[in-house]
């Protein structure tokens, strides 16, 4: 049995100012995958991850022509639907951004940030939540003991895994990368592939990446992007789940 | 060609160091010889002349020889103009960098550099022709008094809090403006959370700003309270010492060289308590900028 469908864009067409940045962008995405997108800078990669959780519309300038529909709660919605808050769109389909940007606060309150935004008050709720989604990214052994440090302290590495934490913390149906290993070592970003493929299990994710080979290793669909027109590539030869247990 | 380009960064770096210089010897200049004339009187007389200090403080007799009557007005002043001043600052700096746009932006911002370009002596006889308005209308109790120099200095210093404010958020990393409506934060929230706090210390700094300008101000309070003689405002609707209006009337009447020096205490102490504010500014900035993201 085919897996049920989780994102299908529709005719989408994107236009910055005056400038259209994509163009009749058709797409299907099958729930529990990782999709990933290739392109040279500036074709719209990026602008793509803006368009499917509704960020864009915090830039100004930015109109979306065509359809949009996710798998939320159960049920294929169009997200651009005046019915559905942006805010609930937003915690459904998480977004990490290329570079990594913890707010300047506690590595706690970063993490429990989206929670408190969602209006979560209970203490004892708030700890655990942020000590789940730390040990999702395998932060926790590391950061159990100074999560009162400022967020920004932290490596490369270790904010980017942060960011991916915070974004998990609202356990998204969708998580959106861009370019998540493009400011790490090799090392660090092999680490985020692993958690990418554990990741696959609960969510369907999306990546923007520059590199083939990594799009090679963890996609079960690639497209590739050139001034605003995706093309379906042939998948690569992704690993199921690997690496060690959480 | 080298020689020429070597020569003229020579002579750059040299106007630059000593235009630095300059700007450090004039205050080194001004401070030293406000001390050298004011700094003898300095001391509690100064303050509350032959009164016990004590009795001064607790408002159970008058001052009538020391500037204590006139450093609790102008403090007073200072007070009630910037709690006036700064919500509305601040609220406006917010709706011009997060909600207005286009023409209306376009026109606000106009009228908001033609309010920044308003001499203080036009704001003070405004200040004046309201207070006369009300006198017509609410008979003998509107006077001149400490509520209208209030009210004008705040409208004075309002374009320094709207522009600190607006130019603070606009200048946001956009990166850091989109963190938190990426995380399912409304558009308040995010200002409430995180541009704001962000903001805060160039905030602070507008709010310091328009501090000073109220301190020193003599233009705007001589024509809408501040009178030489009239001891601690028991409410808004009373008249007002100020130490700027102090400086002003002395330097213009004075009969003694006694006189005189009180006049340079005067101005010391008015430099001291700008300063004693602006220490209290970046104190607070500290604590309310810990207390806005790490509480």
């Amino acid at each position: 049995m085919a897996p049920a469908v989780k994102i299908r864009v529709c005719d989408l067409n994107f236009h910055y100012r005056n400038r259209q940045v994509l163009h009749d962008v058709n797409l299907t995405i099958p729930s529990g995958s990782i999709t990933a997108i290739t392109g040279p800078s500036g074709s719209g990669k990026s602008t793509l991850l803006l368009a499917l959780n509704r960020l864009w519309e915090e830039i100004d300038g930015c109109r979306v022509r065509g359809r949009v529909e996710i798998e939320l709660d159960g049920r294929l919605q169009e997200i651009h639907s005046p019915a559905l808050p942006a805010r609930y769109v937003r915690r459904k389909v998480g977004l990490v951004f290329q570079q990594p940007n913890p707010l300047p606060m506690s590595i706690f309150r970063n993490i429990a940030f989206p929670l408190q935004l969602a209006g979560v008050r209970d203490r004892k709720l708030l700890a655990q939540q942020v000590e789940t989604a730390l040990r999702k990214v395998r932060l926790w052994q590391e950061l159990h003991n100074r999560l009162e440090d400022d967020g920004r302290s932290l490596s490369g590495g270790q904010q980017q895994r942060l960011c991916i934490a915070r974004a998990l913390v609202l356990q998204p149906e969708v998580l959106l990368l861009d370019e998540p290993t493009s400011s790490l070592d090799p090392e660090t970003g092999q680490a985020i592939e692993e958690l990418l493929l554990n990741l696959k299990n609960e969510m369907t994710l999306i990546v923007v990446s520059h590199y083939q080979d990594q799009v090679q290793r963890i996609a079960d669909l690639r497209f590739t992007v050139r001034e605003g027109r995706f093309t379906r590539l042939p998948a690569g030869r992704p690993r199921s789940r690997t690496g060690p247990a959480l | 060609m080298t020689g020429q380009r070597k020569i003229t960064e020579i002579t750059v770096t040299w106007f630059c160091w000593l235009s630095g210089l300059l700007l450090l010897a004039a205050l080194v200049i001004l401070v030293g010889y406000l001390i050298r004339r004011g700094g003898p009187v300095l001391g509690l007389s100064l303050l509350f002349g032959d009164t016990p200090p004590l009795d001064a403080l607790l408002l159970r007799k008058h001052v009538f020889d020391g500037l204590y009557p006139a450093l609790a007005g102008t403090l007073l002043l200072i007070i009630g103009a910037m709690v006036l001043a700064i919500p509305l600052g601040i609220a406006s700096g917010i709706y011009m960098a997060e909600y207005a746009g286009g023409r209306t932006k376009a026109v606000f911002s106009l009228l908001f550099d033609i309010l920044a370009g308003i001499p203080s002596i036009v704001v003070g006889l405004a200040g004046l022709s309201i207070t006369i308005f009300l006198h017509r209308i609410f008979g003998e109790r509107i006077m001149p008094c400490l509520l209208i120099s209030c009210l004008a200095l705040a409208y004075l210093v309002l374009p320094y809090l709207i522009r600190t404010t607006q130019v603070a958020l606009e200048s946001i990393d956009p990166v850091v403006r989109r963190t938190a409506p990426a995380l399912g934060a409304s558009r308040l929230q995010n200002i409430g959370r995180v541009l704001l706090p962000h903001s805060l210390p160039a905030i602070i700094g507008g709010i310091i700003l328009a501090t000073g300008r109220c301190a020193e101000d003599t233009a705007v309070i001589m024509l809408t309270g501040a009178v030489a003689s009239a001891g601690i405002p028991r409410s808004l609707l009373d008249q007002y010492e100020a130490l700027p209006f102090y400086i002003y009337y002395i330097s213009a009447q004075y009969t003694s060289p006694d006189e005189l020096a009180t006049g340079f205490g005067a101005a010391l102490l008015l430099l001291l308590l700008c300063s004693a504010l602006l220490v209290l500014a970046l104190v607070l900035q500290r604590r309310l900028t810990i207390f806005l993201l790490y509480r």
